[in-house]
This record gives C-alpha cells, sequence and structure tokens, in this order.
C-alpha cells in the first residue's frame, strides 16, 4: 500500500495558541446578547479573514489508517478529502473510531467520509458562521471560493481567537484614548460593577433632575465619599438638563466600579457643531424660557467638566452627541485632593 | 451711591463707566423676569447674567448700575449696549451673597 | 442656625420638609441659576433663590443643602411642595427679597458669633 503525504494548500500557517482554552466564550453567547463591538466585528470580519488557509487534504483513494495517521500527526478532528482544489469529503476522528471499530481501516476514506457537506463562503461575514456552528453539530467548516474551490477550513476555535484578538485591540485603542486625555485616569482593574440606566424625555423639565437625585441617593448608599458624590451628581444633574432642553431625548447611564465612577450622557441629537464654543462658560443656546427655569446660562458643560476627573464628549451633527464624565473614587488617600476647586 | 463707591465696596472693577451713574436701593436677581417684577427704580442690580437682555432689563426699572458677580465676563455686546443706554456695569469676584452685604448700608428695592 | 431659625429670621412659613432637623447653616447662597448653585464648593448651604420651581429643590439636594428659602413670597406649586418632601429638603417660604434675605441672614450670624 503506497503510502501517502498530505496535500498542502496554499496559505500561510496561523499561530495556534492556546487562548481558547482557557476562554469560557462560547459561539451562542457571541451570537446572542452581544455589544455593539462585537456585532460591529462579526459583520466586519469575513470567513476568510479567519479561516485557516493551510489546508491539510488527503485523496479519495488513501486509505482509512493514512487518515487516522495525518490526523493524529497533526493533531486536527477532520480531514478534508480533496484533490486539486475539489473537495469530496470529510474524515473525522468519529469516522476513524468507527472504522477502527469495524475494521474498515483498509478501505479508502471514499468509502467512508461524510460527503453531503455544509460549506461556508471564503466572503461571508463570521456572523454567518456563528450562526452555522449553532445550527449544526459540526466542529468545523470547509470554506470554498466562488469557483467552489477549497481554500480553508474554520473552527469554532479560530473565530474566538480571530474575535479575542479583535476585541483586545479595541480595548487598547480605548486604553490608549483614555490615558492620552486624561493625566491620571481612572484605574483600570475594577472588578464589581453597578449599572443603571435613565431615560431622558425632551423638554421634561419637571422630570429633569429626578435621574441626579436617586444617583445622589445611590452613591451614598454605596458609600462613596461625600464629596466626590457631590461632584458626580452635579455633573450628572448638569448633563441630564443638557438632554432634556437642548436634545431629541436620550439616557443617562451611572456605571460604579471598585474604584471609579462614570457618568455617561448620550442623546439622539442634534448633534453640536462647534464642540469648542458649546463647551466655553457662557456660551448657551438656550431661550428665554429655559433661562426662566433657573439654566441655560451657558455654565453645563464647563460644569461638568470642571467637576470631572475625565471629561470627553463626541459629537455628530443630526446624529448624537455623548460626554462622558469619569471620576476617581480613590482620590482620598491623597489629602490635598477633596472636592473640586 | 455712586458706581464707583459700588465698585469699592464690592472690590469689583467698572467695565463699563457711565457719567453720574448712581443707586439708591439694592436688588438680587438673575432671573429677568423677577427682576423686572421685583426691582425697583434706581436700583442697583446684583445678578450674574452676563447678557444684554439683563440691559433691556435695566432701562425697563430704571436701573443705572449692574454688578456681575462671579466675575461673569461682559460680552462685547452687551458693554456696547450699556454705554448706549447709560449703565454702568462693574464686575465683582464676590458671591450675591457677599455683594449684597458689601452694600448694605442701602435699603432693599421697595415691595411692590 | 438650623432651619426653624432661618423660618423666624426671615419672617417664613415652613411650606415642605422638616422644620425641626438639627442641620445647622453653614453657608447661603443666593442665587437664582441653578447652574451657578451647582458650582458652589461650599457645605450645609442654605439656598436663597426666588427660583420656585422642582430644580431648586433637585439642585438643593444634589448639593446637599440644608435647606431652600423662595422669595417675594411667590406662589409654590403642589409639585414642587412633593418633590421637597420626597428628597427631604425643608422648604420655607419669605415675602423677603432675596437682598433683604442675605442682609437679614448676616445679621443674625452676627448676633449669634456675640453670643
Amino acid at each position: 500500500m503506497s503510502e501517502y503525504s498530505p496535500t498542502i494548500l496554499q496559505g500561510q500557517q496561523t499561530n495556534d495558541d492556546e487562548i481558547l482554552a482557557k476562554t469560557p466564550l462560547d459561539a451562542k453567547a457571541l451570537g446572542g446578547d452581544s455589544s455593539v463591538v462585537i456585532m460591529e466585528l462579526l459583520q466586519r470580519f469575513k470567513v476568510r479573514d479567519v479561516m485557516k488557509r493551510q489546508v491539510i487534504g488527503i485523496p479519495r483513494k488513501a486509505t482509512m489508517r493514512e487518515a487516522q495517521r495525518i490526523l493524529r500527526e497533526n493533531r486536527i478532528s477532520g480531514l478534508p478529502v480533496s484533490e486539486d482544489g475539489r473537495l469530496y469529503g470529510i474524515i473525522s476522528v468519529n469516522d476513524i473510531i468507527n472504522g477502527l471499530d469495524r475494521g474498515w481501516m483498509e478501505d479508502t476514506v471514499d468509502m467512508h467520509m461524510a460527503s453531503n457537506l455544509v460549506v461556508l463562503e471564503a466572503g461571508m461575514p463570521i456572523s454567518f458562521a456563528l450562526r452555522y456552528f449553532n445550527n449544526y453539530t459540526y466542529g468545523r467548516f470547509p470554506v470554498l471560493d466562488s469557483n467552489r474551490k477549497l481554500v480553508g477550513i474554520i473552527s469554532q476555535r479560530d473565530v474566538m481567537r480571530a474575535l479575542l484578538y479583535e476585541l483586545s485591540v479595541e480595548i487598547r485603542k480605548l486604553e490608549r484614548k483614555t490615558a492620552d486625555k486624561v493625566s491620571a485616569p481612572p484605574p483600570q482593574s475594577e472588578t464589581r460593577f453597578f449599572r443603571r440606566e435613565w431615560a431622558v424625555v425632551h423638554n421634561d423639565l419637571t422630570g429633569a433632575g429626578r435621574a441626579a437625585n436617586e444617583i445622589k441617593g445611590i452613591l451614598r448608599e454605596k458609600k462613596v465619599d461625600r464629596s466626590i458624590a457631590r461632584r458626580i451628581a452635579v455633573a450628572a444633574y448638569e448633563l441630564e438638563i443638557n438632554i432634556c432642553i437642548h436634545s431629541h431625548g436620550g439616557v443617562l447611564v451611572l456605571v460604579i466600579s471598585d474604584n471609579a465612577v462614570t457618568i455617561t450622557a448620550k442623546d439622539r441629537g442634534p448633534g453640536i457643531p462647534d464642540i469648542e464654543w458649546a463647551c466655553r462658560d457662557g456660551t448657551s443656546t438656550a431661550n428665554d424660557w429655559i433661562r426662566s427655569l433657573g439654566f441655560g446660562a451657558g455654565m453645563g458643560l464647563s460644569n461638568s467638566k470642571r467637576v470631572s476627573d475625565f471629561f470627553e464628549i463626541e459629537s455628530e451633527v443630526g446624529k448624537f452627541t455623548k460626554v462622558t464624565c469619569a471620576f476617581n473614587l480613590k482620590k482620598l488617600e491623597d489629602p490635598a485632593a477633596g472636592g473640586a476647586k | 451711591m455712586t458706581a464707583r463707591e459700588i465698585a469699592e465696596k464690592t472690590g469689583g472693577k467698572i467695565e463699563v463707566d457711565v457719567e453720574g451713574a448712581s443707586a439708591e436701593n439694592v436688588y438680587v436677581g438673575d432671573l429677568l423676569s423677577d427682576v423686572m417684577g421685583h426691582a425697583g427704580d434706581l436700583c442697583v442690580l446684583v445678578t450674574i447674567q452676563n447678557h444684554l437682555n439683563t440691559l433691556a432689563v435695566c432701562t425697563l426699572v430704571g436701573c443705572e448700575v449692574v454688578v456681575l458677580c462671579h466675575n461673569r465676563p461682559v460680552p462685547p455686546d452687551m458693554a456696547e449696549g450699556a454705554k448706549r443706554e447709560g449703565v454702568a456695569i462693574i464686575t465683582t469676584p464676590m458671591s450675591q451673597y457677599e455683594v449684597a452685604l458689601a452694600l448694605s448700608s442701602l435699603p432693599p428695592s421697595p415691595r411692590k | 442656625m438650623t432651619i426653624a431659625d432661618v423660618v423666624k429670621i426671615l419672617d417664613g412659613k415652613l411650606m415642605a420638609g422638616d422644620g425641626t432637623s438639627p442641620r445647622v447653616v453653614g453657608a447661603v447662597v443666593a442665587n437664582d441659576l441653578m447652574s451657578d448653585v451647582l458650582l458652589t464648593d461650599a457645605d450645609d448651604v442654605l439656598l436663597l433663590t426666588s427660583l420656585a420651581s422642582d430644580q431648586a429643590i433637585r439642585t438643593a439636594h444634589i448639593v446637599g443643602a440644608v435647606g431652600v428659602v423662595i422669595h417675594n413670597a411667590k406662589p409654590l406649586s403642589e409639585t414642587m411642595i412633593n418633590v421637597a418632601n420626597d428628597l427631604g429638603i425643608p422648604l420655607v417660604s419669605s415675602p423677603l427679597s432675596k437682598y433683604d434675605a442675605c442682609v437679614k441672614m448676616h445679621d443674625a450670624f452676627m448676633a449669634e458669633e456675640r453670643g
């Protein structure tokens, strides 16, 4: 019996690290209730970006025993049966176990391979791949190009590794962004989180401020230092009033971790054409009606910036404005740093 | 009390000087509708409203001196309007409460 | 000086909150613009304002004020009184103007100091 050496298709070897073995993520969790960042990654990445390009294949007339050897030596669990890029089937570890059990090991692989295959196309977004992994029990899918030629193979592991890598890149980007703008960024080593969200309605000045009052109550319950709690509440209040009088409505979000508190105000527009102008003390687009309610002196953004340890504002005209204020909770260790000045 | 005396008592700076501007009573207020309703003739208006609208109210109630608290800056259009309407403007680092105490030798605007 | 003293000094009437609160007034803020009130760093503030709206009460709560005084005997809405009761902020209505109240408060502080 002749020995077949495995067929190698084009492409580079992907480094196979062990991140996944230690990660409790699974495809279902990612495909379902995922954050915007993950959803975006799932659409942006295509199967071809993630798949293994170096495909080890075996011809149809190789024996089951040869397939077993290739699987073992390459520590893989599935082997495409292919010739000249054309895919005929897949031999998996399960087929080998059956073959050993029933004495088929000298049979050719085309007799026992799975030939009714589910395949992915290289150009599909990886959200498709995740859906396939959910819907079928296969651990891997062959990937074909538009000419139905075998170009790769993709496993759940490949998808997870790529996502984890991209997420860590995104996180590093965010961290760098934060570091650029803050002299003393809030520490990132949070372990416990408290999160709450309030809807803020446009022009509802009787309700405006309610969220800030509740936030102050929550901070008191959580035993946040009084002067820090006050600064947080001031920022929350100004941002809440801003959403109320200047936007089409939005949300105020409170996040408390061990080291920091973050207040985020995000609205649905109309956006700020000139952020620098808007942040300047005393500038305002408020009308007399708003002034009659004790606001609109043009101090809202500058006030919330003044009390915050970290302040960031993003806006897109016609779309949204997002203001983030963060507060360091560990400040009290420095006796010189108390309330805001 | 002349604008100059008011500036001295409040540790302030005369930003817009008007010959002969003076005050006989005091009103403290930041809501212009409230000022309109309660400030007296020849009052000194103590406020943080550094806005052209403040001058409109001054001319309506007969106020010749405005004290802007917390060092609020005088915008150019407000300064021009003040010269035109004959309203002196003083800026001070004091709060409204502190200015009130500094001027306490003057009576409050008569109640309406 | 407690809120009960403030009611007497300013010839006022307690409209909401606990009139027997033992908290002592540490500073006076006389202001109608709530953004400006939020700027203060003082503790135990008594807020003197002509702003007869919920926002005056909510702002007072944010800065941890001892109480709120509304001037010129302005009529107070039911919702404002409810918010004050909910947030536990003593609310006083006074017939005096803000200027008058500032001077009277100061005189009372002086008298307190003399004992």
